[in-house]
């Protein structure tokens, strides 16, 4: 649905961007993640057309970005991180206006209002006016305006920030009716916690280059990751794993604790417990973790032992 | 109806019934001073009220309207809700321009009306009502062209409106004669007389109504193209090239009818031109290296998508300048101190462009224009005036080229001007890119 190849982007004395290339497939919630800084931003406003990159190229469902901004205007909605609602507008004609400049004809808009007023529970907000709403009401607004149309793609900047809990979960169950609408979004944030509830992919950004981009939900494609605990700490215990064969290490704590990979394969799962029972570790816990974008990304950014 | 949703949204924010109930009343209780100063009828006074209240109206109020649509979007966030919409740049740009000025209109013409029904002049009416709608739809598209050029530069203050007005209101007082302190004077139209135009003697009323139409098409021209720009839809600067040919074109016509003149109207189009495309977009510091990139790689659509305007008119200029270089000036001597040599008037052209652009890449790159009008200034005015006054009058022309005595000398110095600047400039864009 997205793809990107060797995007480059500047700011004077710094590169954002630096020859950015990844593909999304249809249907996805991808986590764009990474430090602040690291072009997340910048990215998304990219693909939003917003911001001309120096090079490179940005495909979404066919539409080359660059070349016809105002064409691929059509299948994007994009949530900026500061975003901003016209004051003087109740809900309702703010979300006429949106629906209108989309393109949405005249007689379809109050069916799209309503449509998207009900799946952001704000119907009954859509006379008032967008200053007497809370933080929370007007990222929903902004969000109804972003999606109204129905794009094909949502980019969301830190949609999450400045939310209560009850409404981030409400986001989330948001995120997941929009996707099964056949919906693909690429969603920026740092609330790791949050993301791991929907999303499927991950992209990680730092220094403005992809160090990764993984499919959470079947992470390390054949890697199954385990987490070994043991009763005391051993000596060297990075020096003992690596002697293993089919297993690699993605982080070592304390000598004591460690995050393993192996072959989604039993026979070999088998071996390597035994293996490690024979040399007499001391193993209190060894299962898969329960998985998290945190981990996910930790393991990302980490170098490996 | 599928209206215009810009204007639309416009309409949302300017109408109200309290409003359309209180202009009028506002502006009854205007014209009832005029009606008083008539004796009780509507007459000379109620007529030059209701015209000065509707330059008020449509200079102050409609100018600062459409600066607003714009700069507002900036203000509250919502730009970048108007560059993912599907809206096309021209219908953006009539939304802005006749939705904001909506209620200014309602108000304009009601003024209009009074003043048709109290002025007793019935032959210059209409054409003077054309005149003023003309300039008022003049004031507020230029004032909308600013706002997309402030806020191509961060700065989102509504300020240069009452320059605007002002220049509205002297338009205005030139095409109508309207006086703000003037009584007892009929509101009339100036005597017109035959305009010489390529030879072609020309009425001289109908030519400065076809001016008037074209310097409004190419304004709304002029927005468009920023608007497409701010859109992010890229473009190539043909609508420059014309824009300049065209004045060329026009100017030249205006000059005594010899190559000469229109080689000096075209000089003067294209060095003017190059100070205003140098305002008009953003000093980019990136945008040097962009363009040097596509020359590089030899990617020509780019190199005309970032080569700034100030560049096509300064590179227009050159043909120009080297014909007049070579002519026998009739006007050589500017006057008594100062000498025309095109050539060196060009480098220092480039020289002031270098100095803006060395600000505009420094700290503080707001006060860019600033200091380079200061240094201008500084360089001439005031130092070669000192130089002159102290006795070192051929030291004044290293800092003002066009007080030497000979072509050569005066090119040498601007050089040497243009390179030190140029030099700087290159030293502080190595610095930041």
């Amino acid at each position: 649905m997205i793809t990107v190849d060797k995007l480059v982007f500047e700011y004077p004395g710094l590169r954002a961007l630096d020859n950015v290339s990844f593909h999304i497939p249809a249907g996805s919630i991808t986590a764009l993640v990474g430090p602040n800084g690291a072009g997340k931003t910048t990215l998304l406003r990219c693909l939003a057309a917003l911001d001309q990159p120096i090079s490179g190229s940005i495909s979404i469902d066919g539409v080359d970005v660059l070349h016809h901004p105002r064409a691929s205007h059509r299948l994007i909605g994009y949530l900026s991180d500061f975003f901003g609602l016209y004051q003087r507008l109740s809900v309702r004609q703010c979300l006429h206006y949106v629906a209108r400049a989309q393109g949405i004809q005249q007689n379809a808009c109050a069916a799209a209002i309503s449509e998207v007023s009900r799946h952001l529970n704000i119907t009954d907000r859509l006379e008032m006016r967008p200053g007497e709403l809370s933080r929370g009401l007007r990222q929903r607004v902004a969000i109804a305006q972003a999606i109204i149309h129905q794009p094909r793609v949502v980019l969301l900047d830190e949609p999450a920030s400045g939310l209560d809990p009850e409404a981030r979960h409400d986001l989330e169950t948001l995120f997941v009716t929009l996707q099964a609408q056949g919906m693909t979004l690429l969603v920026s944030s740092h609330i790791l916690a949050e993301l791991d509830a929907y999303c499927t992919d991950m992209l990680v950004l730092r220094n403005g280059r992809i160090v990764e981009q993984v499919n959470v939900r079947t992470q390390h494609n054949q890697q199954q990751t385990y987490k070994l605990v043991l009763a005391w700490p051993v000596a060297d215990l990075a020096t003992v794993l690596l002697a293993i064969p089919d297993i690699g290490i993605l982080k070592i704590e304390d000598n004591q604790q460690a995050l393993l990979q192996i072959p989604i394969n039993p026979k070999l799962q088998h071996a390597v417990l035994k293996t490690l029972l024979a040399l007499d570790l001391p193993i209190c816990e060894f299962a898969p973790p329960a998985g998290n974008l945190q981990d996910a990304y930790l393991q990302t950014i980490k170098p490996k032992p | 109806m599928n209206l215009n949703p810009e204007f639309q949204r416009q309409l949302y924010l300017e109408y109200s019934e309290a409003r359309l109930i209180g202009v009028p009343l506002v502006l009854w209780v205007v014209f009832s001073i005029g009606y008083f100063i008539d004796d009780h009828q509507l007459s000379d006074a109620t007529a030059r009220i209701a015209l000065i209240t509707y330059l008020l109206i449509t200079l102050l109020w409609g100018a600062r309207q459409t600066m607003d649509s714009i700069l507002d979007e900036y203000r509250e966030h919502t730009w970048d809700t108007q560059r993912m919409s599907a809206l096309h740049p021209w219908e953006l740009v009539w939304g802005k321009l006749f939705g904001s000025t909506a209620m200014v209109w309602y108000a304009g013409s009601i003024c209009l009306l009074v003043y048709s029904l109290a002025d007793e002049q019935a032959v210059t009416q209409p054409m003077l009502l054309i005149y003023c709608i003309a300039i008022a739809l003049l004031a507020q598209s230029t004032s909308l062209l600013l706002a997309l050029i402030m806020a191509q530069r961060n700065q989102y203050k509504s300020s240069s409106i009452l320059m605007l007005a002002l220049i509205g209101y002297l338009f205005a007082y030139k095409f109508t004669d309207i006086s703000l302190f003037s009584t007892g004077r009929p509101i009339h139209l100036p005597n017109y007389t035959n305009q010489n135009w390529y030879g072609l003697s020309i009425n001289a009323e109908s030519f400065q109504q076809l001016s008037l139409v074209f310097t409004l098409f190419w304004s709304y021209v002029g927005n468009y193209r920023l608007m497409a720009q701010a859109l992010g839809i890229r473009t190539r600067p043909w609508v420059w090239l014309v824009f300049l040919i065209f004045l060329i074109v026009y100017f030249g016509g205006l000059a005594p009818a010899s190559s000469y003149y229109v080689a000096l109207a075209g000089y003067a189009v294209c060095g003017v031109l190059t100070y205003i495309g140098l305002l008009a977009e953003p000093a980019d510091v990136l945008r040097l290296k962009h363009l040097l990139d596509a020359l590089q790689q030899k990617n020509w659509p780019r190199l005309a998508e970032e080569t700034p305007i100030w560049v096509l008119s300064f590179l227009s200029a050159i043909p120009f300048a080297l014909h007049l270089e070579l002519s026998n000036h009739p006007i050589a001597d500017l006057i008594s101190l100062f000498h025309f040599f095109p050539v060196a008037i060009l480098l220092l052209l480039l020289r002031d462009c270098a100095l803006y652009l060395f600000f505009s890449f420094g700290g503080n790159p707001q006060r860019a224009l600033t200091l380079t009008l200061l240094s201008a200034g500084l360089l001439y005015g005031i130092i070669p005036g000192i130089l002159s006054f102290t006795g070192l009058a051929w030291l004044s022309a290293l800092v003002f080229p066009l007080w030497a005595d000979s072509a050569d000398a005066a090119i040498i110095c601007a050089l040497l001007q243009t390179s030190f600047v140029l030099m700087l400039l290159y030293q502080r864009w190595r610095k930041k890119i």
